[in-house]
């Protein structure tokens, strides 16, 4: 999907109005939630989230362990259903698209979303060009050779790994260090075109250096695209996100939103007493 | 501080020194006890068989008299390519199918599935055997190569099923996760991404079938019912290496039948470790940066 954002002439005024304190206007909303509630069974382990994720920029989800911080995440791509008997109520709207309207299919959903996870997963059995093209191709948005090379070229490029594989992108996906083959996993989410992108821990499984290498990689891509990043690790959270969301476990043992707004605000004047407990460690 | 030191120490006394070796010493002997049979059965074999293995025993086939020499079994070795061949054609698809369904499936329908293709399993194969032998032979009103298959590939199936639907469920979960987050179709993501990466394991348990099929007599015995000419006529009667191993081990008061069927069984037994290891090589060589990754 190709927006106006794409261009970046957009996206430094939507960050910038992010980071403020005023209310998100109207535009600048790609995602609406609106009391969802996420269920495993008849357990209920998200409650109540109301919340809007503001485009073009990065919106940290914080909390302590069990606060649903990443079921939350995976219903926005509809990706909690796939557990048995798990299920997810409210309204979650993108673009003004109800994502859980009966009419739509998931695997569209999850095509526009695109979704990074906290254990780098290279398809194991293909080349480094063909888990960035295969997927896209099998999907129907590249067509023919010359068109594949191109889009893995630049999407690799866009994940600041082109350099480092240029010469050997017929190698296998799991010959790369940790780091790389999270950003191949970065590259392989944007052969689809999406416009938003999820991010699990990202760089729990990485040491530091790469750690810092997806954070940089986060910071250029929201130009173009909508990052939305589950972080146990606040301190990421500080350095990276326009925008954070506290959530942590409520007495019913169902994950609640305790306090959303811009990072810099949350960090150094938070208006709950919680937020700012799990903030100075007291708990957490 | 001397007695923590004596604490941490290995035991040096004889009697604790041999109580701690025990069981490394127990399971070393059990282990080479398991490969007594093994070398047994393929030094008696090789002993018994060898002798009558020539160039004239592949390419020729078995005299009309089982008590007279020469000849060969070219006839039995085709006939059991034949019928694995056919009966893999036909199971292996099937077979995968099937373990996809359960693979996806959950629930009651699953377990029902699961549980039939254990019963299946279990099922004596000389019951296979009349089973086709009462729906194919008889209606065709003739044994044919095309029935001895479909008896081998209704016991191939459960073993095929029973090893696949294990490989995909031993797929790593950042995969699984992985292909649904792209939004991948179903049958996309198997063809392209669960049956490769559990390919090796796939060809594993099509192997542990043929082997299962290649030595099986009973079913063949209603069905393919053997043959003395060399044939590539599935609608025909078609001769197997178990077919003729037994046929010339009733007879083996005659030397010449008995060093026949000892030369087939070794053959056999080759041809089976000829399945095992051309596998191995074909899945090792179809990995990205051995031959041009795909």
């Amino acid at each position: 999907m190709v927006t106006a954002t794409d261009t970046g002439l957009v996206a430094r005024p939507a960050a910038e109005a992010a980071r403020s304190d005023k209310a998100l206007s109207p535009d600048a909303v790609v995602l609406r939630l609106r009391n969802v509630d996420a269920y495993y069974g008849s357990r209920r382990v998200v409650r109540g989230i109301s919340l809007d994720i503001a485009r073009n920029a990065i919106t940290a989800i914080i909390g302590p362990s069990g606060s649903g911080k990443s079921t939350l995440l995976r219903c926005i791509d509809r990706m909690h259903e796939v557990v048995p008997h798990a299920r997810a109520t409210g309204l979650l709207e993108y673009r003004g698209i109800d994502l859980y309207d009966r009419r739509i299919d998931p695997a569209a959903v999850r095509r526009s979303i695109g979704m990074v996870f906290q254990q780098p997963n290279p398809f194991p059995t293909m080349s480094i060009f063909d888990n960035v093209a295969a997927p896209a191709r099998f999907n129907g948005l590249i067509k023919g050779h010359g068109a594949a090379a191109d889009v893995v070229e630049k999407c690799l490029k866009k994940a600041a790994l082109w350099d480092e594989v240029k010469d050997k992108l017929r190698q296998s996906g799991t010959s790369l260090s940790g780091g790389q083959q999270q950003r191949l996993c970065i590259a392989r989410a944007l052969a689809m075109a999406p416009d938003v992108l999820l991010m699990d821990e990202p760089c729990s499984a990485l040491d530091p250096v790469a750690t810092l290498q997806i954070e940089q990689l986060m910071v250029e891509l929201k130009a173009s695209y909508t990052i939305l990043i589950v972080t146990h690790n606040m301190q990421q959270a500080a350095r990276v996100s326009d925008r954070t969301a506290f959530l942590t476990m409520g007495e019913d043992g169902a994950g609640y939103l305790v306090e959303e707004g811009p990072t810099g605000r949350i960090f150094t004047q938070p208006s709950e007493q919680l937020t700012e407990d799990y903030i100075s460690g007291r708990f957490g | 501080m001397a007695v923590e030191y004596l604490a941490l120490l290995k035991p040096t006394s004889r009697a604790r020194r041999f109580q701690a070796n025990l069981i490394v010493f127990l399971a070393a002997v059990a282990t080479l006890l398991a490969f007594v049979p093994l070398a047994a059965v393929a030094g008696y074999l090789v002993s018994q068989g060898a002798g009558v293995i020539n160039l004239d025993f592949f390419t020729q086939d078995p005299p009309g008299d089982l008590s007279a020499t020469g000849g060969g079994i070219r006839n039995a070795i085709a006939g059991t390519f034949e019928m694995a061949g056919l009966a893999t054609v036909i199971a292996a698809p099937i077979g995968i199918l099937i373990a996809i369904f359960n693979a996806e499936v959950g629930g009651r329908i699953g377990a029902a599935v699961r549980f039939f293709i254990d019963v299946l399993a279990a099922l004596p194969s000389i019951v296979v055997g009349i089973f086709v032998y009462t729906l194919v032979v008889v209606a065709q009103g003739h044994f044919s190569g095309f029935a001895g298959s479909l008896a081998l590939a209704i016991i191939m199936l459960p073993v095929i099923v029973i090893s696949t639907e294990e490989m995909f469920r031993l797929l790593p979960r950042p995969i699984r996760e992985g292909t649904r987050a792209l939004g991948l179709t179903r049958w996309r993501t198997y063809l392209s991404v669960f049956i490769p990466t559990a390919l090796s394991g796939i060809f594993t348990g099509l192997l542990l079938a043929i082997s299962r099929a290649v030595g099986e007599t009973a079913p063949l015995i209603f069905t393919s019912l053997g043959n003395n000419f060399f044939s590539t006529d599935m609608s025909e009667p078609m001769q197997a290496l178990p077919l003729l191993i037994y046929r010339n081990a009733l007879n083996s008061a005659y030397p010449a039948a008995r060093d026949r069927a000892m030369g087939a069984a070794l053959t056999l037994v080759a041809i089976v470790l000829l399945f095992n290891l051309l596998g191995r090589w074909l899945v090792a060589s179809r990995r990205p940066g051995g031959r041009a990754g795909r």
